[in-house]
């Protein structure tokens, strides 16, 4: 991109950014501004729309490429090619009233979220794992706080008779410090989304830029 | 929006604004002014790409559910930023950096991101075209995970940048990446994917310093500034709490109510 067409972007950018900026806060107040703010959030949708075709494209040449290159498990690229063409099929099938029931919506759930489903109980495996690794990695204090409060929250959640300090130790734990910590995390983050909006809007983001 | 909101928001904006800017130039006039504290993330970072370039084998780098459009739209763009400084590190080595998105509108940016990256460097004509993949998430980003495991064993990835949006799934990721040896940097804006890049990548990001990338790695004064800009907004935050916690302490403390509260507590913590 040529300086022209980087101050042309850079200029778009800021324009429409103030623009819906000012528009989502003064709402009904300034109704043109709003009205404005309104359309260029429909843009986005319809964009995003878009994008979604996008993804189509690429999951196909991606998988091509590994298929007509044999790279390692180039077998499972062409089944994922091959399932894709199906489901499409099948949808366009159900659209056109070819086939009774909703059988997109039956492989679905009977496919996707069963699988899904086998890989969230994987999930506690990988997170011990990570516990495990954890300890071995790096021995400091904050590793030990970490793992005496993983054994005191999962003691505290057994349902046996005689825990009652044990679960006001967790409720406290879960109420108290792990809030506290969850918060702090949470506003270093809107923190960083402001200075980085405040960027894009001043023209610092290198993205349109370049 | 009511009215009070609207005024926090566009004070909280033109202070950023403003500290930014002021930041900006101070620190184009004197480069040594502001002293950035390490982040072994970011010091690592360099070292894993030069690891991969030596070995021959593909970075790994993945925004996960991280979006353009949506609420984690600034989010995706500081991950980009992140990307595009170990894309530029890594364009020289033979074996592209490979970028995964488990949302379509993200697939453009990854693109770019690369592209940008291989120009910077002169070598736009190496810029690999299908390096970016979009792998779709289910309802939960399970299969994304699933696939990501999948990617780290067949492209033989040698490390993983994994900065974007990820719930608990990102353990498996991890731990795939981990029984093959790989390194792992991570960071996520889910308070779950969080916990599990600190308990388990080699060197973890937590919160504000996903969005530090482009001060640490790159030369940029404005980007040096954001990280100013974000330390004196934290400073004023800290005393937006505290300031009003202590006065309220030390009324709880002369008119009693703080022993009241203490003792409730311990009642609690004894099951009574």
């Amino acid at each position: 991109m040529g300086r022209l067409g980087a101050a042309i972007s850079t200029a778009i950018a800021i324009g429409i950014g103030l623009l819906t900026l000012i528009g989502l806060l003064a709402g009904d107040n300034v109704p043109l501004v709003n009205d404005i703010a309104d359309f260029l959030l429909q843009l986005v949708v319809i964009t995003t729309a878009i994008t979604v075709l996008i993804g189509v494209v690429n999951l196909f040449s991606v998988h091509a490429r590994r298929v007509g290159r044999r790279d390692t498990g180039w077998g499972y690229s062409l089944l994922v090619i091959v399932a894709t063409l199906l489901v499409i099929v099948l949808v366009l099938l159900e659209r056109a009233g070819a086939l009774g029931g909703r059988p997109s919506t039956i492989l679905f759930e009977t496919v996707q979220i069963s699988i899904e489903s086998a890989l969230a109980g994987l999930v506690l495996f990988a997170l011990v794992y990570g516990a495990y690794r954890l300890t071995r990695r790096r021995l400091t204090w904050p590793t030990v706080l970490f793992v005496v409060v993983l054994l005191l929250l999962l003691l505290g959640a057994l349902p046996l008779a005689g825990l009652g300090p044990l679960v006001s130790i967790r409720d406290w734990l879960m109420a108290v410090p792990v809030s506290a910590g969850a918060r702090g995390i949470l506003l270093g983050i809107a923190l960083g989304t402001v200075v980085t909006g405040v960027r894009v809007l001043v023209g610092q983001d290198r993205s349109y830029r370049e | 929006m009511d009215s009070t909101t609207q005024v926090i928001t566009v004070l909280i904006l033109l202070l950023a604004l403003v500290i930014s800017l002021i930041a900006t130039q101070f620190i184009r006039r004197r480069r040594d002014l502001v002293a950035l504290r390490s982040i072994p993330a970011y010091q690592s970072l360099p070292l894993l790409v030069g690891e991969a370039i030596e070995a021959n084998r593909p970075v790994h780098l993945s925004f996960g559910s991280a979006t353009l459009g949506g609420s984690s739209t600034l989010l995706a763009l500081a991950s980009a930023e992140l990307f595009y400084q170990t894309a530029q590190r890594a364009a020289i080595g033979a074996v592209p950096p490979i970028v995964t998105v488990s949302d379509t509108t993200a697939i453009p940016l990854g693109q770019d991101t690369l592209r940008r990256a291989y120009r910077s460097r002169d070598l736009l004509e190496r810029y690999p075209r299908g390096s970016v993949r979009w792998y779709p998430a289910g309802p939960r980003s399970l299969a994304f995970a699933a696939a990501l495991t999948a990617t780290l064993g067949d492209d033989r990835v040698a490390n993983n940048v994994l900065v974007g949006s990820f719930g608990p799934e990102l353990a498996l990721v991890t731990e795939a990446a981990a029984r093959r040896n790989q390194g792992v940097i991570a960071a996520s804006d889910q308070l779950e994917g969080q916990a599990v890049a600190y308990a388990m990548s080699d060197q973890p990001l937590i919160g504000e310093e996903i969005f530090t990338a482009g001060a640490y790695l790159g030369e940029s004064a404005a980007q040096t500034a954001s990280v100013v800009t974000l330390d004196v907004l934290r400073w004023l935050l800290i005393l937006a709490i505290t300031v009003p916690t202590a006065i309220e302490v030390v009324n709880a403390i002369t008119d009693g109510r703080l022993w009241q509260n203490i003792g409730n507590l311990a009642r609690a913590l004894g099951g009574q």
